[in-house]
């Protein structure tokens, strides 16, 4: 990401892309594969790898009956129907195409929600009406914690996992991600 | 009938081709589907009530269906919007983009017309199914 500016590091002051894109590799040091937060940060990122590349190769299995179908169909369009400020923009190269900002949000609270020691309450995208050749989203999210799990690398990694989880299962580039721990949970 | 000798054969007439815009939804949506990624189409409310009428009738063999497709055709031109839901892991751009150049070739291929393809993912379905 070109936008990027400095910014906080894991507890134990390394970069979270920078282990991010080592695990993904392959390639984690011996202080990544003894330091809890490193190891964090790479579970997060094995984890949507995962998801991004299992789930493609995966058939989906067709619904009960034509009758649920249609049935889910009507109660689907009732629910949403789609107007343009619900939706965001894909980066088309062969035509229009856009994105239910609802359905963008739920892709970045499940990915959230697999995360050791976190849980996502609500996502937010927002994304600037036409600037021009590349259009960037903004993210709000709100978390809860596990009580214990340390506050000053949850940052860095919800970041690192919605800029990736942006850029690979959505392919909307974000320039911003807020984050608000709202709240702490005791248990495993 | 012989043609007298010295004259021209009758000029072949003139064939326009016309391909109605239910067609090319029909067309539109089959080619859709078929993209690996796309989990359905989502119709309109209209084309969803269509369709549960017509499973409670017990139809069979219907038309293609178009639902989730719409299309108008505009000179040679086939306007073209879909709606889709994706299934988690693939990138809804790039299958977006897949799917225009998909819906695209089969247009041109069957219909001559070009398309323009407008794409919208109502939804991600998280796990398939």
């Amino acid at each position: 990401m070109e936008i990027e500016e400095r910014i906080e590091p894991l507890a134990c002051g390394r970069d979270a892309a920078e282990v991010w894109d080592a695990a993904v590799a392959g390639r984690l040091d011996e202080h990544a594969r003894s330091c809890p937060h490193c190891g964090a940060a790479a579970a997060d990122a094995l984890r949507l790898d995962g998801v991004v590349h299992r789930l493609a190769d995966e058939r989906p299995v067709p619904p009960a009956s034509v009758l649920d179908r249609v049935m889910n169909a009507v109660a689907d369009t009732v629910i949403a129907e789609l107007r343009p400020q619900d939706l965001l923009v894909l980066d088309s190269p062969a035509g229009p195409a856009r994105l239910s900002r609802a359905a963008a949000a739920r892709v970045i609270r499940h990915v959230v929600d697999g995360m050791d020691g976190m849980r996502a309450r609500s996502c937010r995208i927002e994304q600037d009406p036409d600037t021009g050749e590349r259009t960037t989203a903004q993210v709000a999210i709100t978390v809860t914690a596990r009580f214990g799990v340390d506050l000053a690398s949850v940052t860095a990694r919800v970041r690192q996992m919605v800029l990736a989880a942006g850029e690979q299962a959505l392919g909307v580039p974000v320039s911003r991600v807020d984050i608000t721990v709202v709240d702490l949970w005791e248990g495993p | 009938m012989s043609t007298p000798a010295g004259s021209t054969p009758p000029p072949t007439p003139p064939v326009r081709l016309h391909v109605a815009d239910v067609v090319v939804a029909r067309i539109a949506a089959a080619a859709a589907r078929a993209v690996p990624g796309v989990a359905a189409l989502r119709p309109d409310l209209g084309q969803a009530l269509l369709g549960l009428a017509g499973s409670l009738l017990g139809e069979q063999g219907g038309p293609l269906s178009a639902a989730g497709a719409a299309a108008t055709v505009d000179g040679d031109v086939a306007r073209i919007s879909l709606t889709l839901v994706t299934t988690l892991g693939h990138n809804c751009r790039d299958l977006a983009a897949a799917v225009q150049r998909a819906v695209g070739a089969q247009i041109r291929t069957e219909t001559g017309l070009g398309a323009v393809v407008t794409v919208t993912v109502a939804d991600v379905a998280l796990s398939p199914g």
